[in-house]
């Protein structure tokens, strides 16, 4: 709801005669989104930008700019918190794409280490980090992790074309 | 720890090429997946224009769209659990728009940013409870988290029933 709409809005005579227009213009763009404000303003104070998000289940990853690099970010969005990821986040690596599942157990990322891109899988109950080989070889660019942990999707490049593998996890 | 990595080195993950749209060298980009992975939406680059497509993942087999055939290039598709909803980028004019299709329904959901924002990638919750939008402003990138309770059924796996509501 726009703020021309808001009931606490401090002039009623004015509003009243806002009226008619807001409802010539469609309800007053009602149709936008509501933001979850409390969130948003804690995704905001977390670092100096964030992309990437991934949401599943309770769980929100994303790509966080902290200081001088970006870092992998896991927030429970029912209590607001930010969950510990020991191993996740290694000081020569620069994560491209995250994808979490339903559970909130798994972690499927793209990461730049040792000049390289490779795909990885995280369990994040267990603290382990697992690569998984592109075959035949690519570049990993995007990754796609079904809400049920079972199927990876993921954009290769080969030869100059991007392509789709569906991998199935164990 | 050992044990933990025997344990993922030991199971070998399966794989398999999406299925192909039988155009020959095809450029496919931003996949993504129904929350049980039944199916698979992607991007189709053809002819200079980026449309969506969706595909059983097992089978190839196309879903017709119906609102998603034009308003291109699309871009960051996402797709709740059961594959009712399909959110993506798409253009209006100057502006990129993120939108909703319901299969079950067929209807369309825009939902507009405010000026001076522009989306850049989403993700939907596959219970299409939330949507996450990375914004840019002056900019900058954000992630913004949206409420779409109020605007769209649940998609949820089956069995799984709907909290809140109604009396014990």
């Amino acid at each position: 709801m726009s703020r021309f709409c808001r009931p606490d809005w401090r002039s009623r005579s004015a509003a009243l005669m806002l009226l008619p227009v807001c409802a010539l213009l469609g309800g007053c763009m009602a149709d936008q989104p509501r933001p979850l404000d409390g969130i948003n303003r804690q995704l905001e104070a977390s670092g100096s930008g964030n992309r990437a998000p991934s949401l599943s289940g309770r769980w929100l990853a994303l790509i966080t700019s902290r200081g001088n690099r970006e870092v992998i970010d896991l927030v429970d969005l029912e209590s607001g918190r930010p969950v510990p990821m020991a191993g996740l986040n290694r000081p020569d690596a620069e994560p491209l794409a995250v994808s979490v599942d339903g559970s909130g157990r798994r972690l499927a990322l793209i990461r730049q280490r040792d000049g390289r891109t490779e795909l990885v899988l995280h369990r994040l109950d267990v603290g382990a980090s697992e690569p998984i080989a592109i075959t035949p070889a690519g570049v990993p660019e995007q990754v796609a992790l079904s809400a049920d942990g079972r199927i990876l999707a993921v954009q290769v490049s080969r030869e100059g074309h991007s392509q789709i593998d569906l991998i199935t996890l164990p | 720890m050992a044990s933990v990595l025997f344990s993922l080195a030991a199971c070998t993950p399966v794989r398999q090429a999406a299925p192909s749209l039988g155009l020959g060298t095809e450029t496919r980009l931003e996949p993504a997946l129904s929350g049980d992975g039944r199916l698979l939406a992607s991007l189709l680059v053809r002819d200079g224009r980026t449309t969506v497509v969706l595909q059983e993942r097992q089978t190839g087999r196309l879903l017709a769209l119906a609102h998603l055939q034009r308003n291109q290039p699309h871009h960051s598709p996402s797709l709740s659990w059961n594959g009712r909803y399909l959110a993506l980028i798409s253009q209006q004019g100057e502006r990129r728009l993120a939108v909703i299709e319901d299969r079950a329904t067929g209807q369309l959901h825009p939902l507009p940013l405010p000026p001076g924002q522009e989306v850049q990638r989403l993700s939907l919750a596959p219970d299409a409870s939330r949507l996450a939008m990375e914004v840019s402003r002056g900019g900058l990138s954000r992630v913004l988290i949206f409420d779409l309770r109020p605007r769209l059924e649940p998609d949820l796996p089956p069995g799984q029933s709907v909290s809140g509501g109604g009396l014990p």
